[in-house]
């Protein structure tokens, strides 16, 4: 059996509709978080998550952390079910939700970790190499004696990293941890991830709308909306069936090079620089240089595929979500 | 166990940072304390009463050293229920009732004993009929300070209960100010509960928030001798057993039901 095991998971939430006028009571409506979700996922794994907002994946990571009891379906974690085992469960887990912080916020963020060692009553030996080990790797080294109010929100990322890995967890949950870093804050997140997932065999289960996190990251994509889901395969497979358009830059030595086209090609020209779209199905694109290099000296060109956030709107769009 | 006593000792140093805090507490409270003093003072001079003045005078020094005990609600934790940070604490291997009663009880013992030992000494200083007066016994003092263990115990359960109805409501104010209300009246700190009429006072120092402040300074001044001393002090453990056990349940009940909203 794999390491998490999710079948047929629903979720139900109750929403109280604002009071109609002369109605004596609140209309009640029940959304339906989950419905019929089942995967597996094993260990070692790096699963990313995606859909749009409110299509379920918090709630998922909920209901797997052990927070939420679903309203019908069957999950275990490690042969275990979430929320009817908590506490074992939630041992062998670390979570970090990305807009809520875990750590202390007054007092320096070494008296935080010192209380998770005891909370998750790591040995003092593992306790000082394991903290050695991620001080290195999330470079916190210099910011151990400050508090966490004062740190940057990527330095605070780091450290909340930090402290949900102390304690050497089978399974992370990452809710969108990449929100708000800058570029630099981003790669190196990207990097520890990758690494921590390769050193320590952690199973990673990650959610965001950061694409470029899904393409750095994660070899297989899960795909939720409306509570169901729609995908569940390697990105490359996901996006071969919306990436339908390329885009060709080149710039000519010469002002008056004029390619010869298929008909049909939209051809923009701005000085020597000439760029045209079209389908790689309709198109072979070694077919397109060519031409493009027969008719000028070709100074530069550049190929570039579809923009990775417009081919996840043009499927959330087919998706209808 | 030693997870919450951790706990404890990292709510203690954060409340230990906030020593502006105690100064603004200790001189706000004398002042409290010196005008509640000079109104007794004066109404004592008209009428005297069969409560000897030096006794409502320490009994008002002793509830205004340990206000912070009654009166401060833990900010960070009614946010974490109400920002929903909460989840985190719901991902630890730990008891979640426990967790937060160790936090309120740091806060409620460091914050009150911080303020409460330079005011006790300032009203020590006092002249007679202003200040606090020595314990009646030393048997008496020793009765007085299990009680007042006994009363922290007790408020910090009520704290909880009223952090279980933050966990339903979301918002911590409606309860806190009608709770508070009570206790402010109910636990001697408006009027000292000696001062009520007698039938009064037969049903007032059963209820719990009797238990907290009042039931320690009668035995501190000698109202209650300590030969009825394990008496109350049973009184105050049973209200300890019950407002827990009540807490538990009711975080239980509302764990069940818990929804973390929002991304």
């Amino acid at each position: 059996m794999s390491y998490i095991c999710v079948r047929d998971l629903e979720k139900r939430f109750v929403i109280r509709e604002k009071r109609k006028k002369g109605a004596l009571l609140r209309e009640k409506k029940t959304v339906r978080a989950l419905q019929e979700v089942s995967f597996d996922v094993d260990q070692g794994e790096l699963l990313g998550y995606i859909g749009p907002n409110g299509a379920g994946k918090s709630t998922t990571v909920k209901i797997l952390s052990g927070i939420l009891t679903p309203d019908g379906g069957e999950v275990t974690v490690g042969g275990r079910v979430p929320w009817q085992e908590r506490k074992e469960h939630v041992r062998q887990i670390g979570v970090v939700f990305g807009q809520r912080t875990q750590l202390w916020w007054d007092v320096p963020i070494r008296d935080s970790y010192d209380l998770l060692k005891d909370i998750y009553r790591i040995s003092p030996e593992d306790y000082r190499t394991r903290l050695a080990e991620l001080t290195e790797a999330l470079q916190l080294g210099d910011l151990m004696r400050t508090p966490l109010r004062q740190l940057s929100l990527g330095q605070r990322m780091r450290a909340e990293l930090c402290g949900s890995l102390l304690h050497r967890p089978e399974l992370l949950f990452l809710d969108e941890p990449t929100i708000g870093l800058d570029a630099v804050s981003k790669l190196g997140l990207r990097e520890f991830l990758q690494w921590e997932n390769k050193q320590q065999g952690t199973t990673i289960l990650l959610t965001t709308h950061d694409m470029e996190d899904i393409v750095a990251l994660c070899p297989r994509v899960m795909v939720l909306g409306h509570g169901q889901k729609l995908f569940d395969g390697s990105l490359a497979a996901l996006l071969g069936r919306y990436d339908t358009i390329r885009t060709v830059t080149v710039s000519y030595e010469e002002a008056e090079a004029a390619p010869e086209l298929p008909s049909g090609i939209p051809v923009s020209r701005e000085g020597k620089n000439l760029t045209i779209t079209y389908s790689p199905d309709e198109y072979a694109t070694a077919e397109m240089i060519a031409r493009l290099q027969a008719a000028g000296t070709v100074r530069e060109l550049t190929v570039q595929p579809q923009n990775i956030d417009r081919l996840v709107a043009a499927m959330y769009r087919e998706m209808d979500l | 166990m030693r997870a919450y006593l951790s706990a404890f000792r990292m709510r203690r140093k954060m409340e230990l940072q906030y020593r502006g805090a105690v100064l603004g507490g200790v001189i706000c409270q004398v002042f409290f304390g010196l005008i509640l003093v000079a109104i007794y003072r004066a109404m004592y001079t008209g009428k005297p009463q069969e409560i000897p003045l030096s006794h409502i005078t320490s009994y008002v020094w002793l509830q205004q050293a340990f206000f912070r005990m009654l009166l401060a609600s833990d900010p960070e934790l009614t946010d974490k229920i109400r920002t929903g940070s909460i989840a985190y604490d719901l991902c630890r291997p730990l008891d979640l009732y426990g967790f937060y009663y160790v936090r309120i009880m740091a806060q409620k013992m460091t914050g009150s004993l911080l303020r409460a030992v330079p005011m006790l000494v300032f009203a020590f200083l006092l002249p007679e009929g202003w200040g606090l007066m020595l314990p009646a016994s030393a048997a008496g003092f020793a009765w007085s300070v299990a009680g007042l263990f006994l009363g922290l115990l007790c408020v910090c359960a009520l704290e909880n209960i009223t952090m279980g109805f933050t966990m339903r409501t979301l918002d911590a104010r409606g309860m806190q100010a009608l709770l508070n209300l009570l206790m402010m009246i109910l636990a001697g700190n408006i009027l000292p509960l000696t001062l009520f009429p007698d039938s009064w006072q037969r049903v007032i120092t059963l209820l719990p928030y009797a238990q907290l402040l009042d039931a320690p300074i009668r035995l501190y001044t000698g109202d209650t001798p300590p030969s009825s001393a394990p008496g109350i002090l049973l009184i105050q453990g049973i209200w300890v057993l019950l407002l827990t056990g009540v807490g538990i349940l009711f975080w239980r009940a509302n764990q069940k039901r818990l929804e973390i909203q929002g991304g």
